[in-house]
């Protein structure tokens, strides 16, 4: 990887960024278990067709192999992770630790996030941590990569006459345009960005008209110069999978005009991948969309042929 | 105060059968308050035992007293006799009176009737809510006085998260978010500006995360 | 040893009145009659403890509901009874031993159906 040239962390995403392409993400959902093929199938749907594969994070608090993991797996098929981290199941000490292993392995991107509470997942009676939440997660980052220093003072060194060997990493927030209270959002995002994100990814987005406001207020604070925003999206699959999110999950709004949409198709996936499509072309027209970011849940393998679709194949050497 | 809830008959009958003599001890504080240990409770829990150990065949005898509070030494002198002459007591105090009864009548089994909840207040006859977790370092200076430690589920000082809808926390819809409640106090206090500052990590330690707690007040030691 | 009768808590208001207006007085005597400004004077403790000190049942007789004169006492009745019951069954009770039931002060035709069902389980 290379760094230097005004580069943080020198990612393939941020190279990306800075050079000033759109940026492509998608996500990659660990197994439920130990098994190593599920990783390198899904690591074969997204190779090449991205610039980096979240790998996420025992993901609505159901036990996952962790991230760090999978995404070893995944650099070793040729991708390039963003390894996300919730405050859900860590301390600072197990964070900070954490961080310091994943750059030292290779690893340049973290996304910061706060993380689902416990109560969703299948060990809803376990401890609660949250000793940090998100913008403070990515203000420590920010830290040890710049200051060179832990979030107690300490400067990051193995002892008085050894080097700095701080972990230089792309930061990652998240951001939801669609959550409530709704004039909060962009205070919550102009934050993260002072805290020191580098990107933002938003929740994936069906109700254009709401987003496009949020970017409106996002522009009007010029947060869009000092952070990259990807916008989120995920292909719907079924008129039930579309429902299902729409009741289940916190945070997300889907338009009735979308779900009507769906239920008059003939093929319901094809209608889904061609809303995704259209969606993506949408959001290149949007000022300030650096980027978006493919979250096809167990549906890797249909994301080359919406990025394709799209219009952003190849993908760009940089 | 102080809430608590009282624990299923079942596994009260079961903690207290084999005691030949059983004082059932209520507390006149915060579980009256919350109607789960009060006299009148009391007064029920033991006419149930009675009729179920009639049932059951069990000659468990049974007292009731109440004193007015379980934490403090004095309360207990005039119940000191009944409790010296019971084979178990089953305090229905919080986990700090069984503790404190415990450790007054060295020997003496106490057994605890509730389980303790929170540090909260009554909304209306019938309805507790958490308001306080005891952390140990207040900020409540900072969010007009709603405290994100104890009513947002995930504690952030920094909030909202992305979970919440029509103001109601992802994890309970009948939970109120509690960054939606901070929004709209700093916003009829005319302080949103500063949502915008960033709350640093917090020092945990002041509270059960830095062990078991200790206040020392030299200036009031006699 | 006297045997204990099954208590009745009994409106002024209603039920009591209709207990005076019975054409058969001597039904009354297969219960005994606590009388109550309203029913929702009615504590559980105070149910439990008929129970506890030997009375097979109690019987709670109340206005009908939203004709209480107090506006809500035969309400807060109710609930106290379903608690009673509920407090009993969780304890392996058989909690159809306390029943409400409601009676305006013109029903004697009712309440002496009520004594006479209560005679007749006991014979």
């Amino acid at each position: 990887m290379k760094e230097g040239n005004g580069l943080k962390a020198g990612s393939n995403l941020e190279r990306v960024f800075q050079a000033g392409h759109f940026a492509v993400t998608a996500e990659l959902g660990p197994p439920k278990s130990a098994e190593v093929e599920v990783v390198h199938t899904k690591a074969g749907y997204l190779k090449g067709v991205v610039d980096a594969v979240n790998i996420t994070d025992n993901q609505t608090a159901i036990v996952r192999m962790s991230s760090l993991a999978a995404g070893l797996l995944a650099m070793r098929e040729g991708l390039e992770p963003v390894i996300q981290i919730t405050c859900r199941d860590r301390n600072r000490i197990a964070i900070q630790s954490d961080v310091l292993g994943a750059y030292a392995l290779g690893v340049r991107n973290i996304l910061c996030l706060s993380g689902d509470h416990q109560k969703f997942g299948n060990h809803p009676s376990c401890k609660n941590v949250y000793d940090l939440d998100s913008v403070q997660l990515i203000g420590m980052l920010k830290e040890m990569r710049d200051d060179k220093r832990f979030l107690c003072g300490e400067e990051i060194r193995n002892g008085k006459n050894a080097p700095l060997a701080e972990p230089r990493i792309f930061i990652g927030g998240a951001a939801n345009p669609f959550g409530d209270p709704f004039p909060v959002r962009v205070i919550r995002l102009a934050k993260k960005v002072r805290a020191g994100a580098d990107f933002i990814q938003t929740q994936c987005i069906y109700d254009m008209e709401r987003f496009e406001e949020w970017m409106r207020q996002v522009r009007e604070r010029g947060l869009h110069e000092q952070v990259k925003i990807m916008a989120g999206l995920t292909p719907l699959k079924s008129v039930g999978m579309a429902q299902y999110m729409r009741d289940n999950v916190a945070g997300l709004r889907i338009p009735d005009q979308v779900l009507e949409r769906l239920s008059k198709a003939q093929d319901k996936a094809a209608e889904g991948i061609k809303i995704c499509v259209e969606q993506i072309q949408r959001l290149r027209e949007i000022e300030g969309v650096a980027g978006v970011h493919i979250m096809a849940i167990e549906w890797e393998k249909r994301v080359a042929e919406i990025v394709e679709k799209a219009g952003l194949l190849p993908r760009p050497k940089v | 105060m102080i809430t608590a809830v009282q624990k299923p008959f079942e596994e009260i009958y079961r903690m207290v059968e084999a005691s030949g003599k059983l004082l059932i001890l209520g507390c006149g504080t915060c579980v009256t308050v919350c109607m789960a240990g009060g006299e009148k409770e009391v007064g029920i829990l033991a006419s149930t035992l009675r009729l179920a150990c009639r049932e059951r065949g069990s000659s468990l005898e049974i007292e009731e007293a109440t004193i007015e509070r379980q934490c403090d030494r004095e309360f207990f002198d005039p119940v000191k006799a009944q409790v010296l002459g019971a084979d178990a007591v089953l305090s229905m105090a919080c986990g700090v009176g069984v503790q404190f009864c415990s450790e007054l009548f060295e020997g003496k089994r106490v057994l605890p009737a509730l389980n303790t909840r929170f540090y909260g207040t009554t909304v209306q006859q019938g309805l507790w809510s958490e308001r306080c977790a005891g952390c140990g370092t207040c900020v409540l200076d900072r969010f007009g006085g709603v405290c994100p430690v104890a009513r947002c589920a995930k504690s952030l000082l920094n909030g909202p998260c992305g979970g919440a809808q029509d103001g109601k926390c992802e994890v309970d819809k009948e939970i109120d978010c509690g960054w939606q409640l901070i929004y709209d106090r700093m916003s009829a206090l005319g302080l949103l500006d500063s949502l915008m500052e960033i709350q640093p990590v917090k020092d945990w330690s002041t509270g059960r995360d830095g062990g078991p707690g200790r206040i020392r007040r030299q200036d009031v030691e006699l | 040893m006297e045997k204990k009768k099954i208590v009745a808590f009994c409106c002024e208001n209603s039920s009591l009145k209709a207990a005076e207006a019975l054409s058969d007085p001597s039904l009354l005597e297969a219960v005994e009659i606590v009388a109550l400004p309203c029913l929702g004077k009615i504590e559980i403790g105070l149910v439990l403890k008929c129970l506890e000190k030997g009375h097979p049942g109690v019987l709670v007789l109340g206005c009908p509901l939203d004709n209480c004169q107090y506006l809500r006492g035969n309400y807060r009745a109710v609930k106290r009874v379903e608690r009673v019951r509920q407090l009993l069954g969780e304890a392996g009770l058989d909690e159809s031993r306390v029943r409400m039931d409601f009676l305006s002060s013109l029903d004697s035709h009712r309440l002496a159906e009520i004594l006479q069902g209560i005679k007749r389980s006991e014979a």
